[in-house]
């Protein structure tokens, strides 16, 4: 009996399977004429649907000038709205909930003071952002509003009818949202409207600091060795071999654990600034966007030598032998550093200094010594002897995107223009005076490690002033002098050198934009995961076998739509700016 | 198909001439079919209704329309079928998927069993159990605490393995970091994970074997690896069986957690298997058409391999599985 059902319920299923199959194949060659049509007619309606909307709206701007058809009152809702805000989850020991908590308070009484909205925070985790908004997203339940780092996935998401074309809302509220405008302004709103069909599926959060990279070195371990500080690529070569030469010097018994020169897997961002110096200087804007689809700048020319260099480095003992064996969020290169065995790394400018009493500078006091301290060193020279450093615009930060499913736009939008307003960014960034900052005699404000619901779960909370990356002060002024104050527990002479290298021959990118790149879509994740593959076997492979590693992987890299990409970026150039190589 | 239309004829027959019977049986048994209904609901709504779903790999994929909304792919819905095979590494990952499951068929698949037969000898009851709970604890280990684990055993620098190595004058192993290598560390974690826990199957077929034929043998004078050969193994032959057609069931399967968990950036070239590379193109690349198809490819595949397979076993006078 048992035998026979099994055999039962397998048929059935196999049939199943079957049929599904043969529906597909049946329906697909019958109408694959009428499917195009299907389409049209979805993406008409939608269009329709849309273009209400629009009518809509200029028509009672015709009769009331009023783009809200009389929603708002005193720039308030006459009824309550609810709307969600997608928030990061950085778990940070110690922290508090992302979603509830002293600051997320601030937000919710003061949006439903100004604009009578209720805000409702649904948190993400950080590491795994992208995923999370995909799920969220293909279940319908993604936040109101939503932000993510890669365009190229508010592209993906838009192409599917998944996201909210904000051109007219930008516009037709822009009465409304004075503090957005004036802190955004046209280059951050407009950043990535399309130049054809002027969608416009995102908008860019501004640096306030566009400081990106910074090389650090043990300042007490060049002091023991009677180093100065590296100037040029190969002093800082030679400062590594000497760490290593040294080791039992510098570590005593744990001279076996020392590593001169750290990366992680993603050898791309942590050995920036070397990459980059390996570029043209005199690089045309025209071959810097065409080759530069890859944020790590892996297809630029010079980056094969830069890796050759490393490759180098990493067969000589002067590399982390196991730095790709441990993935995104892994904290054991952080406690090597703050346990202090690592000689050199380079990350954020200023990295070894952030999160207060758990900063990697903090810890190194700590556990090794008061003299034990990481120093920003400017040592990549590039072709012409300058220290080039490849940094962002004000844009290039996250992007914030509506999902369809938002059905209030509108309170969105004024969402958006109270996170920009000065006042706002200013509280979230600093919080109360005496609990997590102090004013100093010159004006300047000096942060405080605060700990229980005073915390904040990202550096200046980052993660809810989404419009606004990096410290920005109501007063220009006190925010110049507060920089070096605003961390914790941190020698501020550290603060300030790493300020002034990090912007030491800084060279903003310019923003290209010639419209949809249809090769790119899809490829974001696929394409950065080959990127780390390939830079990860390249610098391990043996010397000998590096030329053959890197221009396989390469091929393998190019032909996977690397290549596509490059020549769309390179066709939609020309159709934009014809045959000039630099940017108007 | 032939098993289907048996059974079509095995069904229809009885149900019109013995209606009643049929009824009598019904009233009997009713509380075994309820205490199926549970079951049976949740194949239907977590197994079977997302099935409607694999229509997506004959369709162009939006996030918001519902399945039905969807327009047809190109090439007569093929269109996605036809991206995967020209993606490099999806030809890659179907070629990893094989080879490490088949390593693990050819390596895995015995263990257990000689394990079952020699933890089978012991004399000391005691011993015996102590053993056995042992040897299946670490099935109830996630594969992420597993990788842990590996590095700190296996890593180049820091493992305690290499550092007992180099201790010794020898060079290190690259276990974890080198392709080859890293085959046999998968193989070998998984082995060791699994192979205590897939002996209970063994163990209790070899309790259900008659105690009477080993002492008959005894009589004979067979020592104890006649009896080994000629009555354990032949008593348990036909679970190895049925455990064999449903390994080769899952021959292109693979569980996602332990080769994610395991793999990284210096050894992707063997360690990219299907489970990941759908995850990596679909989940977090939004291809869901694609990777739907190789999923029905994935799946279509394994069912061809499970007929076979159990059709081969009974032409060689096995049950099989059905």
């Amino acid at each position: 009996m048992k035998k026979k059902l099994l055999s039962v319920l397998l048929a059935g299923a196999m049939v199943f399977s079957l049929t599904a199959c043969g529906d597909g194949d049946s329906q697909s060659s019958s109408d694959s004429a009428s499917s195009d049509k299907q389409t049209d007619t979805t993406e008409s309606s939608s269009g329709d649907a849309s273009g209400d909307t629009a009518s809509s709206d200029t028509a009672s701007g015709d009769t009331a000038s009023d783009p809200t058809n009389g929603e708002l009152v005193d720039g308030k809702f006459t009824e309550t709205r609810k709307i969600t805000v997608e928030v990061y989850n950085r778990e940070n020991d110690g922290g508090s909930d992302p979603t509830n908590n002293k600051y997320t308070q601030y937000i919710k009484d003061k949006m439903m003071e100004l604009h009578n909205v209720e805000v409702e925070f649904v948190s993400v985790p950080r590491w795994t952002e992208v995923e999370q908004i995909n799920n969220l997203l293909a279940a319908g339940d993604a936040p109101d509003i939503c932000l993510t780092y890669d365009f190229a996935t508010i592209q993906t998401y838009a192409n599917m009818g998944g996201v909210l074309n904000l051109s007219s809302y930008v516009d037709d509220y822009k009465d409304l949202l004075p503090n957005m405008w004036e802190w955004l302004g046209e280059t951050n709103i407009y950043c990535d409207k399309d130049p054809e069909n002027g969608n416009l599926w995102a908008i860019e959060g501004k640096l306030a600091v566009t400081n990106r990279i910074n090389t650090f070195v043990r300042k007490d371990w060049l002091d023991t060795l009677g180093l100065s500080e590296p100037t040029t690529r190969q002093e800082f070569e030679d400062m590594l071999i000497a760490f290593r030469d040294n080791a039992d010097k510098l570590l005593g018994a744990d001279a076996d654990k020392l590593i001169p020169f750290s990366v992680s897997y993603d050898v791309g961002w942590r050995a920036a600034l070397l990459i980059e110096s390996f570029i043209d200087p005199d690089i045309s804007d025209y071959e810097f966007y065409v080759n530069g689809f890859d944020d790590r700048k892996l297809t630029q020319n010079g980056t094969k030598e830069a890796v050759r260099l490393l490759n180098k480095w990493y067969n000589d003992g002067l590399m982390w032998d196991d730095f790709a064996l441990y993935g995104s969020g892994d904290t054991t290169e952080d406690d090597m550093m703050k346990a202090g065995y690592v000689g050199a790394f380079m990350h954020n400018w200023d990295y070894p200094y952030r999160n207060g009493e758990d900063s990697i500078q903090s810890n190194l006091e700590r556990l090794v010594g008061p003299d034990a301290a990481y120093v920003a060193v400017d040592c990549f020279e590039d072709s012409k002897g300058t220290h080039n450093k490849f940094v962002n615009g004000t844009t290039g930060d996250r992007k914030i995107f509506f999902p369809s499913t938002n059905d209030e736009p509108l309170a969105c939008m004024l969402y958006l223009d109270f996170i920009s307003t000065p006042e706002t960014i200013e509280y979230l960034q600093i919080g109360d005076e005496g609990i997590t900052h102090n004013k100093l005699e010159d004006g300047a404000i000096e942060i405080v490690a605060a700990t229980g619901d005073d915390i904040q779960n990202s550096g200046f909370n980052i993660d809810y002033t989404i419009t606004c990356n990096g410290l920005k002060l109501v007063d220009p002024e006190v925010t110049a002098k507060s920089t070096a104050h605003s961390y914790s527990g941190i020698d501020t002479a550290l603060i300030e050198k790493a300020n002034t290298i990090a912007n030491t021959d800084a060279r903003p990118s310019k923003p290209v934009n010639v419209g949809e790149i249809t090769s790119a879509e899809g490829q974001g994740e696929a394409l950065a995961k080959k990127r780390d593959v390939l830079l990860d076997t390249a610098v391990s492979a043996p010397v000998a076998d590096f030329d053959s590693v890197w221009d396989s992987a390469m091929a393998d890299y190019m032909s996977s739509g690397g290549q596509a990409i490059a020549d769309e970026r390179a066709e939609k150039w020309k159709a934009t700016f014809g045959d000039a190589t630099m940017l108007p | 198909m032939k098993a289907s239309k048996q059974n079509a004829v095995n069904t229809k027959a009885p149900v019109p001439q013995n209606k009643q019977s049929t009824g009598v049986y019904l009233k009997r048994y009713w509380q075994l079919y309820a205490l199926l209904a549970l079951p049976m609901l949740y194949l239907l709504v977590f197994k079977y209704i997302p099935m409607v779903y694999i229509q997506i790999a004959f369709k162009k994929y939006s996030i918001i329309q519902s399945v039905w909304e969807m327009p047809w792919a190109a090439n007569n819905g093929f269109e996605y079928f036809i991206k995967a095979f020209n993606n490099k590494d999806f030809i890659n990952a179907l070629r990893n998927t094989l080879v490490l499951n088949l390593m693990d068929l050819i390596i895995g698949f015995p263990i257990p069993i000689i394990f079952a037969l020699i933890l089978n000898e012991l004399v000391f009851k005691k011993f015996k159990r102590v053993v056995q709970t042992i040897a299946y604890m670490p099935h109830f280990l996630s594969w992420i605490i597993i990788y842990g684990l590996a590095l700190q055993l296996f890593a180049p620098s820091t493992g305690f393995v290499n550092m007992i190595l180099t201790g010794l004058g020898f060079e290190t192993v690259p276990f974890l970091n080198d392709s080859s290598h890293w085959r046999w560390t998968y193989i070998f974690l998984g082995v060791w994970q699994s192979f205590g826990w897939n002996s209970i199957v063994y163990l209790a077929a070899i309790a259900g074997i008659n105690s009477e034929l080993y002492e008959a043998a005894s009589v004979d004078g067979a020592g104890r690896f006649k009896k080994m050969w000629h009555i354990t193994l032949p008593g348990i032959k036909s679970t190895i069986v049925v455990l064999l057609v449903m390994n080769l069931g899952n021959i292109l399967g693979s569980g996602f957690d332990r080769p994610f968990a395991l793999q990284n950036n210096l050894v992707m070239d063997v360690a990219e298997v299907l489970s990941t590379f759908i995850y990596k193109y679909g989940i977090k690349s939004l291809q869901f058409s694609m990777t739907t198809a190789v999923g029905l490819f994935q799946s279509l595949v394994c069912v061809i391999f499970l007929l076979l397979a159990n059709w081969i076993s009974r032409r060689l006078g096995e049950r099989g599985i059905w």
